[in-house]
């Protein structure tokens, strides 16, 4: 009898014990797979904190259950390419995105997906495309300016 | 002083769900007999699920093929109940057949949610303010339910919610998609709600609108009109709409119409609103609403962009 369920993350098959199948993919990730860039911050859906690429598409690992992401291709922080990180690092810093950096890896997952040519029908403004990504304390502006300089 | 601990479980720390991920309609069907629960997008199961605590027991719909499927024959289109938000507000194809409703799909939540949520799911929550909802009863839509048994019914939206968060789906059938009827010639359809900000929010008050006209591009020949968050479930402002056929789309009769629309309608006030705001949001958005309905086919249907 199966008593692992092998998941895809960042590129490589890990394996986490079956009993995770019905937990949400945010505690697996943190508790079970240590990747701790992906953040509590609702759990509700609401602020994109726990945001990671399933097949490329972001969501909520919060509002997600492992089983239903057994087949797919999970990306987290931890799995976005050197080169974008750094790139990413270096423009949030030009343009002062980054203040207590909790909703950062969240935004770094999105940014990933935007720049990987993702977009919604009619070619969304960075504000709607970025709304479900909520920060607290370094303010919009310069996310957005960050990002439209990413972009 | 010690910090006390608080008595609320930290989500994480709740038991996990017990998970079924059935393969097919007959392995579902078993699941839900057993007490499982259909999950869709779980959007909202899930945020039950951790912190409620309820429910327990979870069968997923994603691993059933035939649910995943958009089918579009000639004017109709049909939408599986396993199919994300996204793919229908993405879809080029589907902006210019079934208007209003891919304007609700596409500020449902946020890029996230609309990844994960279903519409099927949508219309199940039955929650009067539904984005997509009044869009798809100006299209009207019919929720097509299966049974274990395999016997199919087919319900209209408007009898298919019943009341706030309630529907009648009976035990033991589930909702495998919806079919709506999508825009013919001189017709085009609109929809547009009201938020205190611009996503993640509720809407205070929403307004769909469908207008045909005849030949001549400026007699209405036939209109609907749907409003949210304005009463238990969406309203149907039939005799609002009817005001506006045979005439052309003047502001003394737009006005008239709206007038009607915000009387019928049946809002209440709490705290994110007074009853007396939402009337006069939906007399502004049904004037609106109309007005973006008729603009689609007086421009040609000018929106159809490439998916």
């Amino acid at each position: 009898m199966k008593t692992q369920l092998t998941l895809r993350v960042n590129g490589a098959p890990r394996d986490v014990p079956l009993s995770f199948v019905g937990r949400r993919l945010l505690d697996t990730l943190r508790l079970e797979l240590g990747l701790m860039g992906v953040k509590e911050g609702c759990g509700e859906g609401d602020c994109g904190a726990c945001t990671v690429l399933i097949d490329g598409e972001p969501m909520c690992s919060c509002l997600l259950l492992t089983g239903v992401v057994e087949k797919c291709e999970i990306t987290t922080i931890e799995g976005l390419p050197a080169a974008f990180l750094t790139r990413f690092s270096a423009i949030c810093a030009e343009y002062g995105a980054v203040q207590c950096g909790y909703c950062t890896p969240g935004i770094a997952v999105m940014a990933a997906w935007l720049h990987a040519g993702g977009t919604e029908l009619g070619d969304q403004p960075i504000s709607k495309l970025f709304a479900g990504n909520l920060c607290r304390c370094t303010g919009y502006q310069q996310i957005i300016e960050a990002l439209t300089a990413l972009r | 002083m010690m910090p006390t601990v608080s008595p609320v479980l930290r989500p994480s720390y709740l038991p996990p769900v017990e998970l079924h991920r059935p393969n097919d309609l007959g392995e579902l069907f078993a699941c839900v007999a057993a007490g499982a629960c259909p999950l869709a997008g779980g959007t909202d199961l899930v945020v039950w699920a951790s912190q409620r605590g309820e429910p327990r027991q979870l069968a997923w719909t994603g691993g059933i093929d035939e649910w995943h499927i958009v089918d579009i024959s000639g004017q109709q289109v049909r939408i599986g109940a396993a199919v994300p938000l996204s793919r229908i507000a993405r879809s080029g194809e589907l902006r210019s057949l079934i208007s209003a409703v891919i304007e609700g799909a596409s500020v449902v939540g946020s890029v996230q949610l609309r990844n994960q949520a279903t519409l099927v799911g949508n219309v199940c929550t039955a929650s009067p303010g539904g984005d997509t909802l009044p869009g798809l009863y100006v299209h009207d839509a019919m929720v097509d339910v299966v049974n274990a048994a395999g016997s199919r019914r087919s319900i209209k939206i408007s009898e298919f919610i019943c009341a706030p968060g309630k529907t009648n789906l009976a035990p033991g059938e589930l909702v495998a998609g919806v079919t709506v009827r999508g825009l013919g010639p001189l017709e085009g359809s609109a929809f547009c709600r009201f938020t205190q900000r611009n996503a993640l929010d509720l809407a205070l008050a929403s307004v769909a609108a469908r207008v045909r006209f005849e030949s001549d591009e400026q007699t209405v020949a036939q209109a609907s009109i749907a409003l949210g968050a304005v009463g238990p479930t969406v309203l149907d402002a039939g005799q609002a709409a009817a005001l506006l056929v045979g005439r052309t789309l003047e502001p003394t009769q737009l006005r008239e119409c709206a007038n009607l629309a915000a009387e019928c309608c049946q809002p209440i006030t709490d705290h994110r609103a007074s009853a007396d705001y939402r009337r006069q949001l939906v007399r502004a958005l049904t004037e609106e609403i109309v007005l973006a309905a008729a603009k689609q086919v007086t421009a040609g249907c000018a929106s159809v962009e490439a998916s």
